[in-house]
């Protein structure tokens, strides 16, 4: 369930590099009918965007390697449309308000409420499908954090 | 014996009775029987041996300068009385000069010796006429006293009288000199007795041929014998702990084995249950046939310097937990984040099965892989929380064989999420022939922590590319492991490294202080010491050492 149907349903990515809670993640997507794409590593997933089209991806902050923030930067630097949500399991201060400025959709810290975290996720969806070219700020409707 | 095997040759009626004389008195003296009483049954078997004479024992005072009363049975009371105190000299009468000349005096007639000018009125109103004497000399050549035999006719001894008194000197000197021996002994026990009194310790003296005892006063208090028990070597055995007997016994026999003074940490317990704490110094007397005297004791009661030991330790274990609890409030990224993730991945997890209810589509094979999944998350949840509840136990930690690298592998665990949040490189450096320490496991990961959490405050001011965090480990030539962690931020407080260390000192603003301190205090009660340098291209360089465990294990030694 958790990926491999068509290269074209993998509009949702998901970026996590502790297994157990990337599983978790797409098994919530699934029973939502949405099939997510996993990745472990930043970078498999900056080389899978450069040859397909993601509308969305969730990217949790503390990761080996490259930080999902470092990702949702160089997302913007190379102009990428694809919406982001931000989710990690220890905040930090200015975690949330980096990643909000940085355009992140929404920002969840974990464990959080699936029906939120799915609303985001389908709003994202949504919003990319019925304006791609609005700007991002425009469709930001980002829910509280529990 | 082979001089006086001739006694009583031409007089076989008296053999018997001298020899079996001679045996009880031996007797006696092996007994310890009061020297007053073996010194008169030498003088009757004397006396019994020929008619018309009477003999007498003088002794010689402890100032070696009179003569003391020994025996005298058959001696007229005056007599006797008169000769008790007066100086040994060269003119005083047979048996102050033999003893003064330490040669046999032979005084035929006491009227005409000019020795007895000044006493011949007293020998004659007492119907004494001959004296020989002769002084008993010890084994070692000193005078002891003088064995005297007189008559009431002027003459010289015979040759029996003469075997007679060699038998006599010869037995009188046993006497006394095992007399002395033993009031030397006692006075020996009663001096050392005051001297461990006022130190508070107990003396005592085993004397395993005979398998007795003596035990000072307070000795006897401490190991809860009554003043007057009779004490053998079982007596002390029946006192120690159960646990230790064969520690003590072993003490003991290397002691013998090794000739040397032993020193054994044990505890004793008394009649009434009451258990102490003692060290016990020992060592063994021999005479010169390699034979042992005896073993010379001293014991202290250590029960008072155990118990705040003890206490001191509860202490210091309770501090170190508090600054463990405070160590992981500092640690609130790593602890949340590891708690967080497992929680995250059993919400979602959950949520997704009951929204494939929710829509019909319940597969089974998937319903399985949910909650195995949820099963993995809870368990490493549990692991997280077993360690935060072992960091926060109260209590002893107990020690273990431990290998410092895999220790710190662990550790690194532990703050895998500070590290990452703080976007620091941390390096380890590991010698894989580290020798294995003898160590508490929380406490030793309590001073990594400490150490790391340091060295990552320390690199926070730099730019994320240069925060690194060197830890390495190094066996110092087998005989203890040290580990370093080397930061690379702007080093030790000038000129006040060793301050780190001080309680309550602190660069932190939220520090409490203590946190060094307390690795400081772990690290030494590990037998160990906990360093810090400036570093030689920058940055501060804190280590330790603890001693290689004592022993391999035989799997490892092959």
């Amino acid at each position: 369930m958790r990926s491999e149907k068509s290269a074209e349903s993998h509009v949702v990515c998901l970026v996590d590099d502790d297994p157990l809670v990337l599983n978790s993640l797409g098994n919530l997507l699934a029973s939502d009918g949405i099939a997510a794409r996993c990745f472990d590593k930043a970078e498999t997933f900056l080389a899978h965007i450069q040859v397909h089209r993601v509308e969305l991806v969730v990217l949790d902050i503390r990761m080996v390697g490259m930080t999902g923030l470092e990702v949702q930067a160089h997302l913007s630097s190379i102009c990428c449309q694809t919406r982001v949500i931000i989710i990690t399991g220890s905040e930090r201060p200015d975690d949330e308000r980096n990643a909000m400025q940085a355009g992140a959709i929404a920002f969840f810290t974990k464990p959080f409420d699936d029906e939120q975290f799915l609303a985001a996720v389908h709003g994202a969806l949504a919003q990319a499908k019925a304006s791609q070219e609005l700007p991002p700020e425009a469709i930001v409707g980002r829910p509280k954090v529990p | 014996m082979s001089e006086r095997d001739g006694i009583g040759k031409g007089h076989r009626e008296k053999e018997e009775p001298f020899y079996a004389g001679q045996g009880r008195i031996l007797e006696m003296i092996a007994a310890s029987a009061p020297l007053a009483d073996i010194l008169t049954r030498i003088v009757l078997l004397m006396e019994a041996q020929t008619d018309g004479l009477r003999c007498s024992i003088l002794l010689l005072s402890n100032d070696g300068k009179h003569v003391r009363h020994g025996a005298a049975p058959n001696l007229p009371e005056a007599y006797v009385k008169a000769v008790d105190g007066l100086p040994i000299g060269p003119r005083v009468g047979s048996c102050g000069t033999s003893m003064y000349l330490r040669k046999q005096v032979v005084t035929t007639d006491v009227l005409t010796d000019p020795l007895w000018s000044d006493y011949r009125d007293l020998a004659k109103s007492c119907g004494l006429r001959a004296c020989w004497s002769t002084p008993i000399i010890s084994s070692h050549g000193d005078v002891l006293g003088s064995f005297a035999m007189y008559r009431q006719e002027p003459r010289g001894p015979n040759p029996e009288e003469t075997r007679l008194t060699e038998a006599a000197t010869h037995i009188a000197s046993i006497a006394i000199e095992r007399q002395q021996g033993h009031s030397m002994l006692r006075e020996r026990e009663a001096r050392i007795s005051l001297a461990a009194e006022s130190a508070d310790l107990a003396f005592w003296v085993l004397y395993p041929e005979q398998n007795t005892a003596w035990m000072s006063e307070k000795g006897r208090a401490m190991y809860g014998f009554t003043p007057h028990e009779l004490l053998t070597r079982e007596s002390f055995v029946s006192r120690i702990h159960p646990d230790e007997p064969a520690a003590v016994q072993a003490a003991f026999e290397q002691a013998r084995a090794s000739q040397q003074t032993f020193e054994i940490e044990h505890r004793i317990v008394l009649p009434y249950g009451k258990t102490r704490w003692v060290i016990t110094r020992g060592r063994y007397l021999w005479d010169e046939h390699g034979n042992v005297l005896e073993i010379i004791c001293v014991t202290i009661d250590l029960s008072a310097q155990k118990q705040s030991d003890l206490q001191l330790q509860v202490q210091r274990e309770e501090l170190a937990r508090l600054s463990r609890i405070a160590l992981m409030g500092e640690m609130t990224a790593s602890l949340g984040h590891e708690l967080n993730q497992p929680l995250a991945a059993i919400a979602n997890n959950a949520a997704a099965a009951r929204r494939f209810f929710d829509r019909g589509q319940i597969d089974p094979a998937i319903l399985k892989e949910l909650l195995a999944d949820i099963t993995a998350a809870s368990h490493r949840a549990g692991e997280v929380i077993n360690g935060i509840r072992g960091m926060a136990r109260k209590g002893k930690s107990t020690r273990s064989r431990l290998n410092l690298n895999d220790v710190i592998r662990d550790t690194l665990r532990l703050v895998r999420s500070d590290i990452l949040i703080r976007e620091t490189a941390v390096v380890t450096d590991f010698d894989s022939l580290l020798p294995d320490v003898e160590a508490a496991p929380v406490q030793i990961q309590q001073v990594l922590l400490n150490l790391i959490m340091n060295a990552l405050d320390a690199v926070e001011a730099l730019p994320p590319a240069e925060r690194r965090i060197i830890i390495s480990t190094r066996s110092l030539k087998g005989k203890s492991a040290e580990v370093s962690v080397r930061d690379f931020g702007t080093g030790l407080p000038a000129d006040r490294a060793e301050k780190v260390f001080d309680h309550f000192f602190s660069t932190k603003a939220e520090g409490m202080g203590m946190g060094l301190t307390i690795a400081r205090s772990i690290v030494e009660a590990h037998a160990g010491t906990l360093g810090a340098e400036d570093a030689e291209a920058g940055g501060a360089l804190f280590f330790f050492h603890l001693p290689a465990a004592q022993r391999l294990p035989i799997n490892k030694a092959a």
